[in-house]
Order: structure tokens, then C-alpha cells, then sequence
């Protein structure tokens, strides 16, 4: 049996405070989405009509196991097929940064969030790429203002909750 | 014609054909790319499921230097065109949200204005420059050539964000296939995302994509077309780890284009390909 709780409405609103995550009780759970769902096809447990189920349930602890959340491809096929907006790939985004507030990240992703902060790109593009390009004729790679990315990523607070970040 | 160009992280390092060929088509047809200096990666589109104020400070940075070069902006990744195109409408929109960004942005020297246009360049060239000025140009043009286009997620969706072509019904790419004399055609999973965002994530799920929708491709016609880095990589890559693969070349949208214009494969750089697809030229006749 599932059973809301206060702590679990709480969660709900958060996930709702997302932009384009506010009509999350709209849904009737007509399945359009986990249809047409290109990972849903391929991954048994990536269902996004559950993921919308179990906020509107505020089933936190279900929803933050594993890699769940970052199945999602982003490719907003449920965003634009749902026939009520509810938008699960906004809900998505809201349940990633409730993690990330809460202390998880997948590793993967904390390792390109730090390869942008120190490098500018999320791949490393120095004098080899450079002469590489040279060799194509092409110019050498903007070379990105690291200092001034940094200081955006850190200012918010972003970096340190990403360097702090557990799985 | 002007433009700021925002190459993106993985074509600048992985993908010189893909950049070499669109510069070389831009030349072609007198339209100017200058590059952004101090840009860098766009945030990517991982960043604003984290932190939405961040992802939007990101993007902005980027599009500010546009700003101050007075140009829009031209970007090559469908990643990159949906960070920067939502970040700049979500800005120009909403006024608090702007004066936000500007405060991180200051600690940087720099200031969101909200002054110029995202797009990506496909649709700066069926946009600005126009299909018919393409073909006036074109010295070859493909004889039964099959082209089966892939237009990636973030070139189109969300709608509400682009305004611009239908997400269920695109035509960008199969136009300027037409326009090469290539025959375009519509398949099955057509607009299935290349699941290329969850790489790093579930592999083997990125490859079973790739490959559904190369197979299918197959069975139609002679090469699929892309029009971003993150897109192609998945389709070719998932062939080099495939122990039956279909063996379709996956080509670079500028390539196809750049052929007719008369432009040599090697400057193309075609043989980069990983799938064949240096026979291509023979498929030409002279207009």
C-alpha cells in the first residue's frame, strides 16, 4: 500500500516548483508517454508514466534509486505527445536537482560538470587538437575564458554541490 | 551574410569534418562564420536538469560575446542549439530571470542584452540564404542517391521553444536533400532520438537505438544524413561495435552539400568517415 505522507507532499511541491513541471496533477496516467518513450522501449524499469505516478505518491526513496533518473535522454517526445502538459521530462529535471541538492549526482555526469569547470569544454581541446586542426586548415579552438566559466559555476553554488556530490 | 559561429565542444574536437565542411559550404555560398573568442561549451543540455539558474548563466555568457560582435548566432550541435536558443528566448522573456543572470554575469565583466538570434545552421540556410540561391550554386547534383535524414531532438523540440518547424512532421533536412538532387524519404523511426544523451549512462541502450534506426534506414536507402556531432557519433560508432553492422555510411549534412557545390571531397574531408562513403562523387553527374 502507498500512503502520502507530509514529508512526501512536501517533495511533490518541490518537483511542481520546477518550470514546466507545475501540472504534474494533470496527468491520468493514459501511458502516451512510456509509449512513446524511446528508452522506455529498450529499459524495463525506465517507465515515465510511474515516475509520474510515484511523485504525484511522493515515492522519493523509490525514485532516487539507481541511475533512474538518468535514463531520461532528454528528448522530449512525452513533452510534446502528452495530452494534458504534465511534461515528464520537466519532472525529470526537478528530480535531478532535488539530488543534486540533496547531495547525489551520478559520477559521470559530475565528471563533465568538473571538465567544463576547468577546462572550458567537456573534452580536453590543447595543442594536440590545435595541430590537428592546423593540419585541416582550420583555426584553433576558442580559447574559452576559463576564469569567468568558474566563477559563474561557483557563485551559484553549483560547483561545490557537484565536488560535495555522492552517488 | 554575417554570423557568430558556436562550433561546440565535440565537433571542435572530434568532429573536423563536420565543422571543415560546413566552414567550406559557408565559403561556397558568401556567408561569413566568424569564430566566438572566450566561448566555450554551451553548459550542455545535462546542465539545466541540475541547476536551472546556472545552465541559464552559462548559455547567456556565450551568447553575450555574440552580442558584442553584433551578430547572431550559427550553431552546428542540436545540444547546443537547445541550451542557447532556450536560454536566449527564456531571458528576452522574462525580466527578473534576466536581471538575475546579470548579476552572476557581472562578476564577469559581461551583460545578457537579449540583442540577437539563435539558429542552427541548417535552418540559416533554408531560412537566410534560401534553397534556390543553394541550387543556383550547385555545379553537380546526385542521380539515384537514397538519403534518409536524421534530425536529432533538440533541432525541433521543444516546439514551444522553437516555434519553427513542425517536431512531427520536420523538413529542413529532406528539403536540402531534395535540393542536392538525392532522393529523400520518410522510415519508421524517423524522428527516434539517437539516445546518444545516455552514453555514458546505459551504453549498450545508445547502440540498440543506433543501430534500430540504421538498420531501418537500410532497408530504404543508400546513407544516412545528420546534422550534430552527438547524433552522428552514435550512428557510426554503434556500427563499428556492431559484429553484423549494416555497414550505412553516415554522412555530415555539409558534406552532401558541399559536393554539389563543387567543393573536393578531401577539403570535405569524406574519407573521415568511418562507414565508407568516398564513392559519394561517383553518384554526381554535371549540371
Amino acid at each position: 500500500m502507498i500512503t502520502l505522507t507530509d514529508e512526501g507532499k512536501t517533495f511533490r511541491k518541490q518537483v511542481m516548483e520546477t518550470p514546466g513541471a507545475d501540472r504534474l496533477m494533470h496527468c491520468y496516467q493514459c501511458g502516451t508517454c512510456t509509449s512513446d518513450c524511446p528508452i522506455a522501449k529498450r529499459v524495463d524499469e525506465f517507465r515515465p508514466r510511474n515516475i509520474a505516478r510515484l511523485v504525484m505518491y511522493g515515492q522519493k526513496d523509490r525514485l532516487m534509486e539507481g541511475d533512474l533518473l538518468y535514463l531520461c535522454a532528454g528528448c522530449y517526445t512525452c513533452y510534446e505527445h502528452c495530452p494534458q502538459e504534465v511534461h515528464v521530462s520537466e519532472i525529470v529535471t526537478g528530480l535531478r536537482t532535488i539530488a543534486l541538492n540533496e547531495g547525489h549526482l551520478l559520477p559521470g555526469f559530475r565528471a563533465i560538470m568538473q571538465s567544463i569547470a576547468e577546462m572550458g569544454y567537456i573534452y580536453e581541446i590543447d595543442e594536440f587538437e590545435n595541430e590537428m586542426r592546423e593540419d585541416e586548415d582550420l583555426p584553433h579552438a576558442p580559447e574559452p575564458n576559463v576564469e569567468a566559466i568558474e566563477t559563474i559555476l561557483r557563485s551559484t553554488g553549483f560547483l561545490d554541490k557537484v565536488e560535495a556530490s555522492k552517488r | 551574410m554575417k554570423y557568430a559561429l558556436f562550433v561546440g565542444c565535440t565537433t571542435l574536437s572530434r568532429l573536423q569534418a563536420y565543422e571543415k565542411s560546413t566552414r567550406k559550404v559557408a565559403e561556397a555560398l558568401d556567408i561569413e562564420l566568424l569564430d566566438m573568442p572566450g566561448s566555450g561549451c554551451c553548459g550542455t543540455t545535462y546542465l539545466h536538469t541540475l541547476d536551472h539558474v546556472t545552465a541559464l548563466a552559462m548559455a547567456a555568457r556565450n551568447i553575450a560575446i555574440a552580442e558584442k560582435m553584433g551578430l547572431d548566432i550559427i550553431t552546428l550541435c542540436n545540444g547546443c542549439t537547445e541550451v542557447l536558443t532556450k536560454a536566449n528566448k527564456e531571458l528576452k522573456e522574462d525580466p527578473e530571470l534576466k536581471e538575475k543572470v546579470n548579476k552572476i554575469l557581472a562578476e564577469t565583466g559581461t551583460e545578457f542584452k537579449g540583442t540577437v538570434k539563435v539558429k542552427h545552421f541548417v535552418k540559416m540556410l533554408k531560412e537566410d540564404i534560401g534553397l534556390d540561391k543553394i541550387r543556383d550554386q550547385m555545379q553537380y547534383r546526385f542521380k539515384d542517391l537514397k538519403v534518409g535524414s536524421h534530425y536529432g531532438c533538440h533541432m525541433l523540440k521543444p516546439y514551444d521553444v522553437y516555434l519553427g518547424e513542425d517536431p512531427e512532421n520536420p523538413q529542413v533536412l529532406d528539403e536540402l536533400v531534395a535540393t542536392t538532387g538525392a532522393e529523400p524519404f520518410d522510415y519508421p523511426n524517423k524522428l527516434e532520438c539517437c539516445a546518444g544523451p545516455i552514453m555514458g549512462v546505459r551504453e549498450n541502450v545508445t547502440w540498440e537505438v543506433g543501430l534500430d534506426k540504421v538498420k531501418t534506414v537500410k532497408q530504404y536507402g543508400d546513407l544516412l544524413i545528420t546534422a550534430c556531432p552527438f547524433c552522428y557519433l552514435t550512428f557510426e560508432r554503434c556500427q563499428l561495435v556492431s559484429e553484423e553492422s549494416p555497414n550505412l555510411p553516415v554522412v555530415h549534412i555539409p558534406q552532401l552539400i558541399g559536393l554539389t557545390l563543387g567543393i573536393d571531397a578531401d577539403e570535405l574531408m569524406l574519407s573521415e568517415n568511418k562507414v565508407d562513403a568516398k564513392w559519394l562523387p561517383e553518384r554526381m553527374e554535371a549540371i
